[in-house]
């Protein structure tokens, strides 16, 4: 294991909601460390509890026990300048242009409206999104808009980013190409990264250290440290046999999921 | 264009068997005048119903403004405040379905003849289409976008400024265009009823003289203006939403 | 359960003001709940409007005789419109159009055409129900998806069958919705009508009473209207229901 020192602490985190179906347990005695600058995948089959584990760590939920700290300090509330949210669906506001929704956050914290702007069109160009910054988000495709949604992230600098499935409603060819894309970014910027997919693939490709979630209520089942050189060539000896021991894993609990 | 060359022949070809049922004296010309006698009957009401126009679209204006500012605000809060909306939301259905029209008269005994009742008459017709229609879209804002802005650390302030606003303004707009109509229905119904002035008094007093040219004429001119005003409205309409492509 | 509690709270307070503003003002103008019982007691005993069932039933016979022309005009309409492209585009906006101009300036002409009887409710019930019922098919057969027709068709559906099985129930819930709205709308022209200019229903009693000043008389005329208007309302919400459910 690398020295380098923990960044985000989860610590026997249990959450329960109440349906109209009775109480559903959505986590268990959750318990996981991420050191900076890793690339943190949490994957597991659906409704596993790993949007609400992303979402109590954005300050967006508050577990019923446990803690959770990020950089030493507890997590009570969303906290932009430290923690940064990209949804599943893009959410991009659909009245702003691709300039505005990336400076979105920025607006919100009352930077300066020139130097937000400055700070957003900078961000265009690694985005891949230079001459669409007046766009409305109607006018992107699929992936231009997550990238979008991955620029208002990214705007606001903070050291940690929270991806929920961010490619999950994208097709496969996009998917790959985004994969690629946000290593490069990663690389680039060394964030920390906590990643929900349900691709193994993603998993494999982006991950410093990837954490298989069991079935409800979810509990973390392995965590796995990958210390292969990126970039990684996915037909490799060692990468096909991670695979399988990976996918061994998450079938048993999606199976238990399916039942 | 195809289109466009239909309604053309449509509007004539209505038009002109309106005339020849008229001449032939198919239907009484006392009651139905041919389209020939309601052009010069426009000629001769003129002066006098373009200023019974001037002052229903006046106290339209005002009917308006004040519906549209009070049924925006209060679908906004009603829709956004949870208990507020179940509380409240089968009072605003029942006060939205029931016809106003049965409380007319107790308005007219309440505030007399004139400006008043009709202003607030039309208030009661457009106030509730607008804020029905804003409390929905409130209640039906994207969560995704609530949840992107809180977890960017938005202040309910910001919440409401800068998302929920933003986001209902397509149904403010479609709720304006609702209104207007309800607004000057209103005012047109108590000028009938009990007006001294205004169009709605006019094409009662037509109905009663057995004025039909002139009656017809009345009636074209307020339609006329009522669509304008419509058209006008979904133009602008268009203007202010390109993102919604 | 709070929310009902609060509902409930909501509809005594407002019923406590009703009752103290009622007393203070003029008896003329206000009246306060207490008061408008024994007024509607008297008028369900048939003491203070002997002509009270006669009056309703006119009313209901207008309402009635207005809806079934406004059904038949308006799903005849509708899907003359809706089935031919053109006709439908081009007619379409202008229905559209006259749906922009506020209804009660035709009854004025409607008034004049068919004077002062039963006649001119039934019209201008007919006029305010067949618009929602015509857009409403309109609307409805917009919303068939194509797909499914296509489907049908490639199963060797013949038009009649098409319509039957497909374009009927996918557009049910539209057309329905319709029904209702424009029911809703008859009973207003209706009422509006009476109101407005009439020598018997219930709108010339509610305008008999208003006139006279008796106050009382008018609140519960105007409740045992509302009945009516809510009674069709719920009505057609039951029918409403069972469609849908026909449809699933």
């Amino acid at each position: 294991m690398s020295a380098r020192p923990e960044l985000i602490t989860i610590e026997g985190v249990t959450k329960r909601y109440l349906t109209s179906s009775g109480p559903v347990d959505a986590l268990h005695d959750v318990s996981l460390s991420v050191e900076e600058g890793a690339f943190c995948t949490l994957i597991g089959p659906s409704g596993c509890g790993k949007s609400t584990l992303l979402g109590m760590l954005g300050g967006l939920v508050t577990p019923d026990r446990g803690r959770l700290l990020v950089d030493g300090r507890p997590v009570t509330g969303p906290d932009p300048r430290r923690v940064a949210t990209v949804f599943q669906e893009a959410g991009l506001f659909p009245w702003r242009t691709t300039l505005q929704n990336v400076e979105f956050g920025l607006e919100l914290q009352g930077v300066p409206a020139e130097r937000r702007r400055q700070t957003a069109a900078e961000l265009l160009g690694p985005l891949g999104l230079s001459g669409f910054a007046e766009k409305y988000p109607r006018e992107l495709s699929g992936g231009m808009k997550q990238r979008v949604a991955i620029g208002r992230a990214l705007a606001l600098d903070a050291k940690i980013l929270l991806m929920d499935e961010p490619f999950g409603a994208l097709d496969e060819q996009t998917r790959l190409l985004m994969g690629e894309w946000l290593l490069d970014i990663w690389r680039r910027t060394r964030k920390t990264v906590i990643f929900v997919t349900h691709s193994l693939h993603e998993a494999l490709f982006l991950s410093t250290r990837v954490a298989v979630m069991t079935a409800r209520p979810g509990r973390i089942k392995t965590a796995l440290d990958l210390t292969m050189e990126y970039p990684r060539a996915m037909e490799s000896s060692e990468m096909v046999a991670l695979r399988a021991k990976l996918w061994s894993e998450i079938r048993e609990e999606s199976l238990r999921a399916m039942r | 264009m195809r289109v466009r060359i239909l309604q053309i022949v449509t509007v004539i070809a209505a038009l002109g068997v309106w005339e020849v049922v008229a001449r032939m004296g198919w239907v009484d010309p006392l009651f139905v005048p041919a389209p020939s006698a309601v052009a010069p009957a426009l000629l001769k009401i003129g002066r006098g119903a373009l200023a019974g126009l001037a002052d229903t679209l006046g106290k339209t204006a005002v009917a308006y403004v004040l519906s549209v500012v009070l049924g925006v605000s209060a679908g906004v809060a009603v829709g956004s405040i949870r208990l507020l909306r179940e509380v409240l939301s089968p009072y605003v259905i029942a006060f939205y379905g029931i016809p106003k029209i049965l409380v007319l008269p107790w308005i007219v005994l309440l505030l007399g003849y004139g400006t008043t009742p009709a202003v607030f008459y039309g208030v009661l017709h457009g106030f509730f289409p607008i804020m029905v229609l804003v409390m929905g879209a409130v209640r039906d804002v994207d969560r995704t976008l609530v949840a992107v802005a809180r977890s960017l650390g938005a202040t309910t302030w910001q919440l409401y400024w800068k998302v929920l606003l933003p986001a209902i303004v397509p149904s403010v707009l479609g709720g304006m265009r609702l209104g207007v109509v309800f607004c000057l229905l209103g005012v047109l119904v108590v000028e009938m009823f009990a007006g001294v002035r205004g169009m709605g008094h006019v094409l009662g007093s037509y109905a009663n003289g057995f004025q039909a040219p002139e009656l017809f004429a009345a009636t074209a001119l307020v339609s006329a203006a009522s669509i304008a005003i419509v058209l006008a409205l979904d133009h602008l309409n268009d203007r202010l939403s390109r993102w919604r492509g | 359960m709070t929310v009902v509690g609060l509902r409930l709270g909501l509809l005594a307070l407002f019923l406590a003001i009703w009752e103290i503003a009622g007393r203070k003002v003029n008896p003329l103008l206000g009246v306060p709940p207490s008061a408008v019982l024994p007024s509607l007691r008297d008028l369900l005993l048939l003491r203070s409007y002997p002509d009270l069932p006669a009056s309703l039933w006119l009313t209901i016979r207008e309402i009635g005789t207005a809806y079934a022309l406004a059904v038949a005009a308006g799903l005849g309409c509708g899907f003359v419109l809706g089935m031919h492209r053109l006709v439908g585009r081009a007619w379409g906006p202008m229905l559209a159009a006259l749906y922009a101009v506020p209804a009660v300036v035709w009854y004025p002409s409607l008034m004049l055409f068919f004077g002062l009887d039963a006649a001119s409710k039934i019209a201008f019930g007919f006029l305010l129900g067949f618009f929602p019922i015509a857009l409403a098919v309109l609307a409805g057969i917009r919303q068939v998806n194509p797909q499914l027709v296509v489907v049908a068709r490639a199963y060797g559906a013949g038009t009649a069958t098409v319509f039957r099985r497909v374009m009927l129930p996918a557009m049910l819930f539209t057309l329905v919705g319709g029904l209702r709205t424009g029911l809703v709308l008859c009973v207003i022209g209706v009422v509006v009508g009476e109101i407005l200019g009439s020598k018997a229903g219930m709108g010339a009693l509610i305008n008999h009473a208003y006139g006279l000043l008796r106050t009382g008389d008018y609140v519960a005329l105007v409740l045992v209207t509302l009945v009516l208007v809510v009674g069709s309302d719920v009505l057609a919400s039951l029918l409403e229901r069972r469609a849908r459910r026909w449809t699933e």
